[in-house]
């Protein structure tokens, strides 16, 4: 059976030649926001791909012409992903220096106070190995 | 709302399930196919997240990070995810077709779309050999571990969307879809283009942040 493809009208060549578009201004902002800060940089980025994403589930994969039924299944997931990043703010947000528990170290659970940095104590490098910048902060 | 259970008829209901036969339909009220593959795409979305979300993690919690540009070879990957773009609108074109009827243009579109990710498939292997020959392995560093786990993954769901997409190529072939049966045609590429939106993701999270 395929039901409601009567229902599918959209011009699949604009939104291809907007995807092409999106994609060839997401890159060329990846090269020229570089020296522009994080927020500009990352902020351009994500609404780049999140435009593209929304534009592909919405009309490639037909999304806007479906019943209520696969809306429900589909749409709760974004808001199930902001929960996973939420559980993973704490961490994120306390980088700078003051990380709730670095990754590789024990802490005291009841006070957070890290007690034993494996990585340091066994002599792991926690920078990475060569070719590293600190581009990602 | 009426809903009784018609008697049990052997000549119509396979006597060895013994299911309970109604007379309304107790399905959900769309395709059965489809709302499979959105439960599926579902979870695989929350699968994605997950890896995502332990980079972010992982990424934000390092000392440092190093600039990817310096480290992949971004622009070869750009022109990877205009390819698989394309092969996302290929696949929209060859569904259109099978909504005509004209099994022709649906081979034709659905090779395309195909050629497309083995082009794309290519491309990423090509990636690896280089970098693994240049010895960045997939436990060189946290980088390289979080790199080869998503892309990886994803790249496995690309293979798996080939393999499924040539199972349809052959299907249409034979002559399986038709103007009013091409559900099979529709179930493979939203899968298809599932691959093309993680991508769109990706790219952007581990090529160009």
């Amino acid at each position: 059976m395929s039901d409601n493809h009567d229902k599918f009208h959209f011009n699949a060549e604009h939104i291809f030649i907007k995807l092409f578009i999106l994609t060839a201004a997401e890159i060329a902002w990846g090269y020229m926001a570089k020296d522009w800060g994080r927020l500009l940089l990352w902020g351009g980025l994500i609404s780049c791909a999140t435009w593209k994403a929304l534009l592909i589930a919405t009309y490639f994969m037909h999304l806007k012409f479906e019943g209520w039924i696969v809306k429900t299944l589909i749409i709760p997931t974004p808001f199930l992903v902001l929960v996973i990043f939420g559980y993973v703010i704490p961490d994120v947000a306390n980088r700078e220096g003051h990380m709730i528990h670095p990754i590789g170290a024990q802490y005291d659970p009841t006070t957070g106070v890290v007690v034993r940095d494996l990585a340091a104590s066994e002599g792991v490098e926690q920078e990475p190995a060569s070719g590293g910048t600190d581009g990602g902060h | 709302m009426s809903q009784t259970i018609a008697a049990f008829d052997p000549a119509v209901d396979a006597p060895a399930h013994h299911h309970p036969v109604y007379d309304y339909d107790s399905g959900p009220p769309v395709a059965r196919g489809k709302f499979a593959i959105w439960l599926f795409l579902a979870t695989e979305i929350m699968f994605f997240s997950g890896l995502i979300g332990a980079y972010v993690v992982l990424r934000t919690g390092a000392g440092s990070w190093p600039n990817p540009e310096e480290r992949l070879a971004v622009p070869i990957t750009a022109l990877n995810t205009f390819i698989l773009i394309t092969s996302s609108w290929l696949m929209v074109r060859a569904l259109l077709a099978s909504k005509t009827g004209d099994r022709t243009a649906v081979l034709k579109w659905l090779g395309a779309t195909i050629i497309g990710g083995a082009v794309f498939v290519g491309i990423q292997v090509y990636e690896y050999f280089e970098l693994i020959h240049h010895g960045n392995f997939p436990n060189g560093d946290i980088f390289w571990s979080t790199f080869y786990t998503m892309t990886g993954f994803h790249g496995t769901h690309v293979i798996v969307g080939l393999i499924w997409l040539i199972a349809v190529w052959f299907a249409t072939w034979r002559g399986h879809y038709t103007k009013e049966n091409n559900l099979g045609i529709e179930l493979a590429g939203l899968y298809w283009h599932f691959v093309d939106l993680v991508w769109v993701l990706l790219f952007t999270v581990v090529y160009l942040f």
